[in-house]
């Protein structure tokens, strides 16, 4: 698919941390081993019992809309062609407290509210210059 | 120990539009540290600490070699952000001279974008590169600017308490009103009608350009010293009543509990208990405007107003004036007066403790400032003309 704000938008610069988030192809957070909290983003540490025996949690992705903007300024002229778009914030059904961000990929920018449903969906990009694939998680609105 | 401090001086230079200044960041620094001191009654040896925040330019050592001072005992800034710390840094040059680290404390920020470049612009792209760190989690989907990240906090807080558009003109207004009436505010002579509010372009929803502050050049001081001292110096001493910080989420996170939130619960609570006083007990406020809708927040957050009853708290121009409910912004804030980082607005508390606002509230026994709202650590400062 194409990417919601553009083929030559920047890549997320992989790490220890937010390999499996960005690759996995399924929703991927982290969890306590101990204590069985999720948190994100991730830390090294358990936010809640302070373990360092971090693993992941794997989402269904399905969740709500608890806010949304859109975006109409360009930053930069390289922005002209990418602006109006949205950005939500979602309340994830399994995972309670966190908050994941993200683009509609299937709604225009002002046809998203607070409250609509959304599924996780994949962005997938091939990073050539590091021979990896990036499944990068985004949002689509569902009916109910 | 509070009101065991006082602000005994304050300074500024003249305040430019963004790479308006004549000057370089490090003068700008020294004209408005040089007015200070010479405000409090000092000399610029008298002056043996630094604070400021944000500033990784204008070092404690580098200024000391360029004011002469010679014999510096204390120097610090708090951690993380910008804005938000613009009180903090007052409560750090407290601590200094009421712990008797030392005497003569220069609390200051100085900025000239033209010099060095905008805030508020990194971590995005849009001509390819990667984005790692904590812009990952976020700027990955185009969330990256202070106005972006802070709408997302506005749009969740107006949907939930039925605020509109109104409310966030209101404090615009305000400022801009407010700016009139003070000739050192860029706006000055530059009146904003709720039509050309209206009428401006969409930054990021629900901020009009006008819901925005500028990007200014300048700087401002202040000099922190014992309340015993300043009683001896020039100017009616500001008593420094009670400062706080207090936390909300990391950056670049964002969870349920703290969405809609300018994160000033902390702050309120810790700065009312440390002065013994309620918000009602204030007599003139000066909130941090980078966009006007975290200043609504924070006003609830600080014990002003409920959530549901901020609109009718703000509305049909409530705040404008020195005779308003609220008497606010009274220089015109960073959108009216100049952006200098939240710094002005010590300075005009000052200047309202003194009675020497050019809108001035009347009676003023209590002025109070709060920083940068929507970031962590947030911070508050409370200035009585008396302890």
């Amino acid at each position: 698919m194409t990417r919601v704000l553009g083929d030559a938008w920047p890549l997320p610069g992989l790490d220890d941390r937010n390999r499996a988030f960005f690759t996995a192809g399924v929703l991927m957070l982290q969890q306590c081993k101990r204590c069985q909290h999720v948190q994100h983003p991730p830390e090294d540490v358990c936010e809640a019992c302070q373990s360092f025996d971090l693993g992941g949690f794997e989402s269904a992705g399905a969740g709500r809309v608890e806010s949304v903007i859109v975006v109409h300024h360009p930053l930069h002229p390289g922005m002209a062609d990418i602006v109006p778009y949205a950005v939500v914030a979602v309340a994830l059904d399994d995972v309670p407290g966190v908050l994941l961000t993200g683009n509609v990929t299937n709604r225009a920018p002002d046809a998203v509210a607070i409250g609509d449903r959304v599924e996780v969906t994949f962005e997938e990009v091939v990073d050539t210059a590091n021979n990896v694939t990036l499944k990068i998680p985004q949002w689509q609105a569902v009916d109910g | 120990m509070h009101g065991a401090a006082a602000i005994a001086g304050i300074g500024e230079s003249t305040y430019y539009e963004r790479g308006g200044s004549p000057h370089s960041e490090f003068q700008l620094a020294c004209i408005a540290i040089q007015r200070a001191v010479e405000d409090a009654g000092l000399e610029l040896a008298d002056i043996d600490g630094f604070v400021s925040y944000m500033d990784s330019r204008n070092d404690p050592i580098r200024l000391a070699r360029a004011l002469g001072i010679r014999n510096l005992r204390w120097t610090g800034s708090p951690w993380s952000g910008g804005g938000n710390n613009s009180c903090a840094s007052i409560q750090a040059a407290d601590a200094a001279v009421s712990a008797g680290y030392a005497k003569h404390v220069v609390v200051f920020r100085a900025l000239a974008q033209g010099q060095f470049g905008r805030f508020g612009q990194s971590g995005g792209g849009g001509g390819g590169g990667y984005l790692g760190g904590a812009f990952a989690w976020n700027a990955i989907y185009g969330l990256m600017t202070p106005a972006q990240q802070c709408a997302l906090h506005t749009a969740r807080f107006m949907h939930d308490h039925g605020i509109s558009q109104e409310a966030l003109c209101e404090i615009s207004l305000a400022c801009y009103a407010n700016a009139q009436l003070n000739p050192r505010a860029l706006r000055y002579g530059k009146p904003l009608t709720r039509e050309a509010y209206h009428a401006s372009r969409w930054i990021v929803t629900p901020f009009h350009l006008y819901d925005c502050c500028p990007e200014n050049d300048g700087a401002a001081a202040a000099v922190v010293t014992t309340a015993e001292r300043a009683r001896d110096l020039a100017q009616k001493p500001a008593a420094i009543v009670a400062a706080a910080q207090g936390v909300g989420p990391a950056f670049a996170t964002y969870t349920q509990d703290t969405l809609g939130s300018s994160h000033y619960g902390q702050v309120a609570e810790h700065l009312w208990q440390n002065a013994g006083v309620v918000a009602q007990d204030v007599d003139v406020a000066q909130f941090y405007e980078n966009f006007t809708g975290p200043v609504l927040m924070a006003m609830c957050e600080m014990g002003f107003a409920s959530p549901d009853g901020i609109e009718s708290f703000v509305k049909d121009g409530a705040l404008q004036g020195p005779d308003a409910k609220l008497p606010f912004n009274t220089s015109g804030g960073n959108i009216g007066e100049a952006y200098i980082h939240g710094f002005e607005m010590i300075n005009e508390s000052v200047r309202q403790i003194r009675g020497t606002s050019t809108c001035q509230a009347p009676n003023v026994e209590r002025a109070l400032v709060v920083g940068g709202p929507g970031y962590s650590p947030g911070s508050a400062v409370l200035l009585g003309a008396s302890a």
